[in-house]
């Protein structure tokens, strides 16, 4: 297992290096330095500033660098958005909104959409499922966008007048104002989940062992949640990870939609001004975190599965 | 008198006319049957064809019938539908911009005119008035009646006024709700509906327009004509990748199947979206320096007839999506090596590629189409996603994403500029995964039975 | 039957149909079979694959899945009508009356759970009052009852970590964990090794002397039937064609099936020049069957009336019958004499 671990890991590592030189090379090969734009400045202070930044350096001398300048934690600082503000301290700022939203988010849709997938894999094939699958099929076919401003609409237009929920993000008004953007953002997880619990439990409770727990005497209810459900469970596991990175991409545009100050937002910022010091930055750094979330629900999927031996060796 | 003692002897036997089936047994019965009426004795069931029994399954299947009726639809709407329109998707049509999909009617329009400014008349003659009412009122208290009051109350009637229009007497909707006015389906501009009255035939802004004037309904036919195509395109792109390479892989086996596996071990664990999002990013510009960098080859000609937004999106593509179509074809290869048929077909010297190409391909393609199906909606998803981030497909060519985005800054006052490119994108893209479903269920064997 | 033999019946079925409603037509997996079953009695039903002798199993203990449905006949067990019971009456039926265990040891137990915790819990299930402790205790007596050692470490290993024969000594053990009177053992050596089968049918037969219950033994191995059987139905096409005494069937076979399955069996004593003789031709198709004896179109000595009418018992033996017409052929030309 620990062998396991370390191969886990190492690839990991692999990973996030290719994905950092991947960004770096791409980010490189874009034609007219970023400060072009607006009005041109002169071609002695371009050759200052390209000097400034090491602009002026063959490309792998400037990975070389930059890379040794990830691994001080030095991930540059902003050219345009933020002028000489450390992409660190940016991220760090502004990445605690976006994961705390991403998080109640995926809580909600994970403890909705369990729940949700084992009623329609109950009532296969009657009203319920019906319903559940197509609210459920509808709920993967809308962008977040879409929701998102569905939402908008509606509460800034129809709904405004109950004043419930904010439709701009004002972390004064406390929980209200994380409603709205939670539920956009977690509703495709929400649906994807309980599509996939509701295959994996129709497929555990088609197992063989469902016959024996049946042949036992055992009561219904006992059958479905002690030996349906924890089986079904575990491939749901897996599903979190790409959960976690569709979940923080879609906290994209729920940002901008709802102004979230959160990384999200300003990273398609960063995007519309070309700020490649932030783009390469905060790339990295989620790119990072999605990598390592997908190893950590890797992890707990095996711990989930006794299956799998945890002591050294097995069988 | 035999039968009865007989009866006897079987006390067991169930079948209730036992004696009926004993009576009239004549002594040609015993005689031994010949091959053909043992041959005829069987009535064999017509046997189905994979394809057949899918097909059969999945014409039973509502949803996905209904879906594929919806996506035929769309498929029209998209590629037929800007032909029937005589706008195009970039054409600023003066005088009709900010149009609501409805309309008044010019009649109508003058009725509400008259009336908006008959009572917005009797308030500002109000405003005489009751200066010189203040003005009597205060001569009569004996004081003095200055300009400042007179401003005063010129200021204060102003506002009033003012608020008036907005209030339920001057609000041009409660006017038209009073006077009983209708709205009418689709867009019209004054001007084109002046022409319509002339006798000329005008074709509706069935969507209404947007700030420039453009018809919304041929640029949502153009967006889902896009967002199809990409769809459609990355699928197959993803599918002649991803088959190819799974194909080879568990054909191989071996070392070679351990390195391509490591491959895919590691583009499986790169963000895809995120990734997507930054070649998409980097890309354009890199390309639209290619194309605009004169010179000219074919490639160059290919590039600026699809356009970069186009071209980077498919290349993310091509690098990232097709592990999964690849790790599928993968194990169904291997699971099919083991059988007979592949050994037979290698004895007789069959080369490497015919046999991945005879043999294994038909045998997993239930599977890969089911894939496909399932990753256009997909693509689609992806494809709206980097164009409301504006790094996808980008102006003049109108996406679905793309329009959404625009709409958002009056999305109060144009709530439809909204509405009609969201429900058309998140309507096909439903309609691909109920399709890609019900191929499923179809498809599947497992199911069968 | 005589009415003392009424009293040992342990299990009666009479007429027993069951069908598939499928989407192409309704199959009649089991069409109309009877028998009965004495108090710690062992009887062996044989047949081929799809001849419903799973299904008619699965019948008794309620387990039928959908789309298959019992559509006529009794099951009578200790006097009382299974088929009528209630579905709370039916749930504490199984496994305290009635225990059940499967072909495939590998996938029958959950493999999320302990063995001690599965074996504990059918106790559970089923008597209520009794504490973990001495739960886990007669869990523990099982396990060592049924050959499996080291006990205390065992309960707390997963299913993963048995081998195929332990596993199905783990669902013998939880089959018998409520002493049941009848146990129904549905192919249970057919996924194992030759040898670990052997050892099953061992461990089976000693069990079945110890507590003397019922056994109704599923296989579509005649070799395994002889080493346990007291009688044996054999089952073609979802009917019983042949039932009787274990010898009988053996050594005066009386339908042509039974003949063909015993000369398609290997011996142990044979004539090394011996050759085995298959059954030609394949089972006949469910879903329409024929009017007259499914098996004649397989059948060498077929004759005109096997394709048109379906041949009646024929009582050949002490509890010995057939359903051949070439029996009834015999019988009528004895009567003749």
């Amino acid at each position: 297992m620990s062998k396991y671990f370390a191969k886990r890991i190492g690839m990991a590592l692999v990973t996030i290096f290719l994905v950092t030189c991947l960004t770096f090379l791409l980010m490189n090969a874009v034609p007219g330095s970023p400060w072009l734009s607006e009005k041109s400045p002169s071609e002695a202070t371009l050759a200052a500033l390209n000097a400034k930044y090491g602009l002026d350096k063959p490309v792998h001398i400037q990975l070389m660098k930059y890379l040794g300048n990830l691994l001080k934690g030095d991930f540059g600082v902003s050219l345009k958005m933020q002028k000489n503000r450390a992409v660190t301290s940016i991220i760090a700022e502004m990445f605690p909104v976006s994961a705390r939203i991403g998080a109640l988010a995926l809580t909600w849709a994970v403890l909705v959409g369990v729940p949700l997938g084992c009623l329609a894999a109950f009532k296969r094939g009657k009203f319920t499922d019906s319903v559940l699958r197509v609210i459920c099929t509808l709920g993967i076919s809308m962008p977040s966008f879409v929701v998102a401003s569905v939402l908008l609409v509606a509460f800034a237009g129809g709904l405004a007048v109950l004043k419930i929920f904010p439709t701009i993000f004002d972390p004064a008004l406390g929980w209200r104002s994380y409603v709205l953007p939670c539920f956009s953002l977690g509703f495709y997880p929400m649906c994807y989940t309980a599509r996939q619990t509701r295959s994996a439990m129709l497929d555990s409770l088609n197992q063989e062992y469902i016959k024996t727990a049946r042949a036992k005497g055992l009561k219904n209810v006992k059958i479905i949640f002690k030996h349906a459900l924890r089986n079904a469970l575990i491939p749901v596991i897996t599903y979190l990870g790409p959960q976690v990175a569709f979940t923080l991409c879609g906290g994209f545009v729920v940002e901008s939609v709802f102004s979230i100050p959160g990384l999200g937002r300003y990273f398609v910022q960063s995007i519309q001004n070309r700020d490649y010091p932030v783009i390469m930055g905060t790339t990295i750094f989620l790119a990072t975190f999605i990598i390592l979330m997908n190893v950590v629900v890797d992890l707990l999927y095996k711990v989930a599965d006794p299956r799998i031996n945890l002591t050294k060796g097995g069988e | 008198m035999g039968e009865d003692k007989k009866m006897k002897r079987c006390p067991v036997t169930l079948q209730p006319d036992i004696e009926n089936l004993l009576q009239d047994l004549s002594a040609d019965d015993f005689s031994s049957a010949s091959a053909e009426e043992r041959a005829d004795f069987i009535q064999e069931r017509k046997s189905v064809s994979y394809w057949k029994d899918a097909w059969r399954r999945l014409r039973k299947n509502v949803v996905a019938m209904v879906a594929l009726g919806v996506i035929i639809f769309l498929f029209l709407f998209a590629f037929v539908g800007p032909m029937l329109i005589p706008y195009g998707y970039e054409q600023f049509n003066k005088g009709a911009e900010n149009l609501y999909p409805y309309h008044y009617t010019l009649e109508d329009q003058q009725r509400l005119d008259a009336e908006v400014a008959a009572r917005t008349q009797s308030e500002t003659l109000d405003v005489d008035q009751l200066i010189a009412q203040a003005k009597a009122e205060a001569e009569a208290k004996g004081e003095k009646f200055t300009k400042k009051d007179e401003a005063v109350i010129k200021a204060q009637a102003k506002v009033a006024a003012q608020t008036a229009s907005d209030t339920p007497e001057a609000d041009p909707n409660v006017i038209r709700q009073e006077l009983g006015i209708k709205k009418h389906l689709f867009g019209y501009s004054v001007d084109e509906l002046r022409r319509k009255a002339a006798g000329e035939s005008v074709f509706p802004h069935v969507f209404g327009t947007d700030m420039y004037g453009r018809d919304i309904m041929v640029r949502v036919m153009y967006g889902a004509r896009v967002s199809m195509a990409v769809g459609i395109c990355a699928a197959l792109l993803v599918l002649v990748i991803g088959a190819t390479y799974g194909a080879i892989s568990g054909y191989c086996g071996g070392r070679v199947d351990a390195v391509m596996q490591r491959f895919v071990e590691l583009i499986y664990s790169v963000p895809e979206m995120l990734v997507v999002l930054l070649i998409a990013t980097a890309l354009k510009p890199i390309l639209t320096e290619y194309v605009n960098s004169g010179g000219n080859s074919p490639m160059k000609a290919f590039v600026n007839i699809l356009g970069p937004n186009l071209i980077s999106m498919f290349i993310a593509f091509g690098v990232l999506y097709w592990v999964t179509m690849s790790r599928i074809i993968r194990g169904q290869v291997l699971q099919l090596k083991q059988q007979e048929y592949v050994t037979a077909a290698r004895a007789l010297g069959a080369s490497g590629g015919r046999i991945i190409r005879q043999h294994l391909l038909p045998n997993c393609i239930g599977q890969i189409v089911v894939t496909t199906c399932l990753q256009i909606p997909s693509a689609i998803f992806l494809e709206s996603f980097l164009s409301y981030l504006g790094v996808g497909v980008s102006a003049p060519l109108p996406s679905l994403g793309s329009m959404a985005t625009d709409a958002l800054s009056g999305m109060y006052t144009y709530t439809y500029r909204l509405i009609v490119p969201s429900v058309i994108l998140s309507v096909m893209i439903l309609a691909f995964n109920l399709f890609g479903d019900g191929l499923r269920d179809a498809l599947d064997p497992k199911l069968k039975k | 039957m005589s009415e003392q033999n009424t009293e040992k019946k342990l299990l009666e079925v009479k007429d027993l149909r069951v069908s598939f409603f499928t989407p192409a037509g309704e199959v009649k997996a089991v069409g109309g079979i009877s028998y009965d079953l004495n108090y710690g009695e062992v009887m062996g039903v044989v047949g081929e694959s799809g001849s419903g002798k799973s299904q008619e199993a699965y019948s008794i203990m309620g387990l039928l899945q959908s789309p298959g449905k019992v559509i006529g006949g009794s099951i009578t067990f200790e006097g009382q009508d299974v088929l009528a019971f209630s579905k709370e009456e039916m749930t504490s039926f199984r496994g305290s009356k009635v225990a059940m265990i499967f072909q495939n040891p590998m996938t029958c137990l959950n493999p999320v759970y302990t063995i001690g915790n599965q074996l504990v819990e059918a106790l559970r299930a089923h008597d209520k009052t009794i504490s973990k402790a001495d739960a886990e205790k007669r869990a523990m007596e099982m396990m060592e009852m049924v050959g499996i050692n080291n006990v205390e470490k065992r309960m707390k290993q997963y299913p993963h970590e048995f081998s195929g024969g332990m596993r199905q000594r783990v669902m013998i053990a939880m089959g018998l964990i409520c002493h049941p009177q009848l146990l129904i053992a549905d192919e249970p050596t057919t996924a194992l090794d030759v040898t670990i089968q052997a050892q099953i049918l061992e461990l089976m037969k000693e069990i079945q002397k110890k507590t003397k219950m019922g056994i109704i033994f599923i296989t579509h191995n005649l070799g395994v039937v002889a080493d346990i059987c007291d009688k044996v139905s054999v089952m073609y096409a979802g009917k019983i064609v042949e039932q009787g005494p274990v010898d009988d069937i053996f050594y005066e076979p009386a339908h042509p099936y039974t003949m063909g399955l015993l000369r398609s069996m290997p011996r142990v004593d044979a004539e090394s020049y011996e050759r085995l003789i298959p059954i030609e031709g394949t089972p006949v198709d469910m879903l329409n069957p024929p009017e007259g004896c499914p098996f004649a179109p397989r059948c060498e000595k077929c004759m005109k009336i096997c394709l048109k009418k379906m041949p009646p018992y024929v009582e050949v033996g002490p509890n010995h019958r057939s359903a051949c017409w070439l029996r009834v052929q015999e019988q009528m030309n004895k009567e003749e004499n």
